[in-house]
């Protein structure tokens, strides 16, 4: 379905997607905001693994903290998790409420999505390249976090294999699949989170309006999950997927558990499109 | 760059399709009336000014003109197309700068306008890097091309606007306050601008508040007033329609009066000579009695209305005319009441 192909009347030329694509990433790269922003994430995993090395090299024997962190002396390709997991706390969510504030409530206020409205870009169409954009540079930010986690780990901590949570040690080619499929959950997640963002984004001209709300989401759900008399609720909640995560370094894989999480921001991404999707039909340009 | 279209051919007779038009035009932002029952007809080939003050509802007509408004009641039609069903074939072929020039700050002039070009519809990606270089030319701005929009001055923003308006071969372009912040120097290539386009034939629509912008530019007009078209039409025929005067410059001012009121034609002295009323005679007719009577006549000329006498006419104290009578048109003159 090139546009070359089409008559010139017979239906209404459209610019190729695949220009359009290209069109919004290197704009999306190109933004100052994002360069900082994937700078500091990709420094995340060597920060923490100087941390570390530094702990274990000072006070040999203890211990540098609980849970994950306690396992990553020694365990080099545990730091890329390690980094993943702790900047799904804050650090990825609000990557992905950045990115998608800019895509449509950036693009609004200062007047380029009234450009791109009238070029015309369909309106499906636009949120598909903006989702395109959001998606494909949040999957980037993870994946700079898990390179620069794999090198720091390997060259501050060493380690040629991965011990998991549960005491046994995987081959060093297993333990990279984990990396890779932390990855993987990562990603999902930050697009639930931006999802939803897009949604908010979709409906207001105010790129600050699309990070507070979804950081609003993120602490609210956070707060809910906690409070025993709400347990009903816990299934429902975005960020009871992202408690989840650190469970990938157990060793049967608990894969029923990671697997609802999936599920979970698959709802949410549906959901949050959805909205999007209503709201860019009827938006005024 | 020059206006012919290699995909305009066949949209049908283009003289009898007018470029746009609505009708029963309304919109309500949140029981507001910005808008309310406008039908405004934009000839193919005009170049129609669209003339009213701040808040009369002309950047809203233009963005229901555009699809990026959706009206609460009325029809868009866009280059014989019905909106929103037609944009995708219509918007391809308009141009349009509104409510300001929207780019990104970060990136430099050709790379905003590459950007813009890829959105193009009848733009192929081969000929975007010599269609933008071409834009930039056009409205001068080749030797900032690479600087970054955020440094640009408001002119120059303004012009980088047009640019995106003018990337592709239009059949209308739509341009809203495009003299704002313009230098007189940028005043004057905006109006070059209109004038080739308008000479290649292509539509264009211009807001402005810049009177004498309109006058010279356009030879269609359209006057609105709080959110509906108090008078459209050409501009020649508007102005026509305005009450006439004959400007006298005698030394006798006292006799030129009572001569003509003699002959039942209005007249009021002046300083240097007297104004006559047209309205119920001809010029000759007035020459003739003056001279019968008398009266030395050193010139005669005919005073057309300024569309700035136009404009204060149709859009001016609405609300004390209410008050005086609620019947009262606002397109009678004032003097008339």
């Amino acid at each position: 379905m090139t546009a070359a192909l089409d008559e010139p009347r017979a239906t209404a030329r459209r610019a190729p997607l695949t220009r359009l694509l290209r069109s919004e990433l290197r704009m999306v790269l190109r933004r100052p905001r994002t360069l900082i922003g994937l700078a500091l994430l990709a420094m995340v995993p060597v920060v923490a693994g100087i941390g570390i090395a530094i702990a274990t090299g000072s006070s040999s024997g203890e211990s540098v903290g609980d849970g994950l962190a306690s396992l990553v002396e020694g365990n080099g390709l545990l730091l890329p998790i390690f980094g993943l997991t702790m900047s799904m706390t804050m650090l990825l969510p609000l990557t992905g409420a950045m990115l998608a504030a800019d895509a449509l409530a950036g693009e609004a206020a200062n007047g380029t999505l009234r450009g791109l409205l009238m070029a015309p870009v369909g309106r499906a169409r636009l949120l598909a390249v903006k989702a395109f954009g959001v998606a494909a540079v949040s999957l980037f930010a993870v994946l700079l976090m898990a390179a620069t986690g794999i090198v720091a780990g390997l060259l501050l901590l060493g380690g040629d294999g991965m011990l998991t949570s549960s005491g046994t040690t995987l081959s060093f080619g297993a333990g990279l699949g984990r990396v890779l499929l932390t990855v993987v959950l990562v990603t999902v997640q930050v697009w639930a989170l931006a999802a939803v963002a897009l949604a908010v984004s979709a409906w207001t001209e105010h790129p600050l309006i699309v990070v507070v709300v979804s950081l609003g989401v993120v602490i609210v759900s956070g707060v809910l999950s906690v409070i025993p008399a709400l347990d009903w609720l816990t299934p429902a909640l975005i960020t009871t997927s992202w408690e989840a995560i650190p469970e990938v370094v157990k060793d049967p894989l608990p894969t029923a558990t990671l697997l609802t999480g999936v599920l979970r921001a698959g709802c949410y991404i549906l959901i949050g499109y959805s909205i999007a999707l209503s709201r860019m039909l009827t938006r005024d340009g | 760059m020059s206006g012919s279209t290699e995909f305009g051919t066949a949209a049908g007779s283009p003289a009898a399709v007018p470029a746009a038009r609505t009708r029963g035009l309304r919109k309500v932002y949140r029981g507001t009336v910005a808008v309310d029952n406008v039908d405004l007809e934009v000839p193919t080939g005009a170049v129609l000014g669209m003339l009213g003050p701040n808040g009369s509802g002309k950047t809203t007509t233009i963005r229901m003109l555009l699809g990026l408004v959706t009206p609460t009641a009325g029809e868009v039609e866009l280059l014989g197309r019905k909106l929103p069903e037609g944009a995708a074939e219509s918007l391809p072929e308009v141009g349009a700068l509104v409510e300001g020039p929207g780019f990104h700050p970060f990136l430099s002039g050709r790379e905003n306008l590459l950007r813009a070009a890829a959105a193009e519809p009848h733009l192929s990606t081969s000929r975007i890097p010599a269609a933008v270089g071409a834009a930039l030319e056009r409205v001068g701005l080749a030797h900032a091309a690479n600087r970054r929009f955020r440094g640009y001055s408001l002119g120059m923003k303004q012009r980088l606007g047009l640019a995106g308006a003018l990337l592709v071969p239009r059949r209308l372009v739509v341009l809203d306050e495009p003299t704002n912040g313009l230098d007189p120097a940028g005043t004057r290539e905006i109006r070059t601008i209109m004038a080739d386009l308008h000479a290649a034939g292509t539509t264009v629509v211009v807001s402005s508040h810049l009177l004498a912008e309109v006058e010279a530019t356009c030879t269609h007009v359209a006057v609105l007033n709080q959110g509906t078209v108090v008078a459209q039409g050409e501009l020649a025929d508007l102005l026509d329609a305005g009450s006439a005067t004959l400007l006298v410059s005698t030394p006798e001012v006292e006799a030129a009066v009572d001569a003509l009121r003699d002959h039942r034609i209005p007249a009021r002295s002046l300083a240097e000579g007297i104004r006559v009323d047209l309205t119920a005679t001809t010029a000759p007719e007035v020459v003739e009695t003056l001279v019968k009577a008398g009266v030395p006549v050193h010139e005669v000329r005919r005073q057309r209305t300024g569309l700035e006498d136009l404009f204060a006419r149709l859009t001016e104290d609405p609300v004390d005319a209410a008050e005086l009578d609620p019947t009262s048109d606002p397109l009678v003159p004032q003097e008339t009441r």
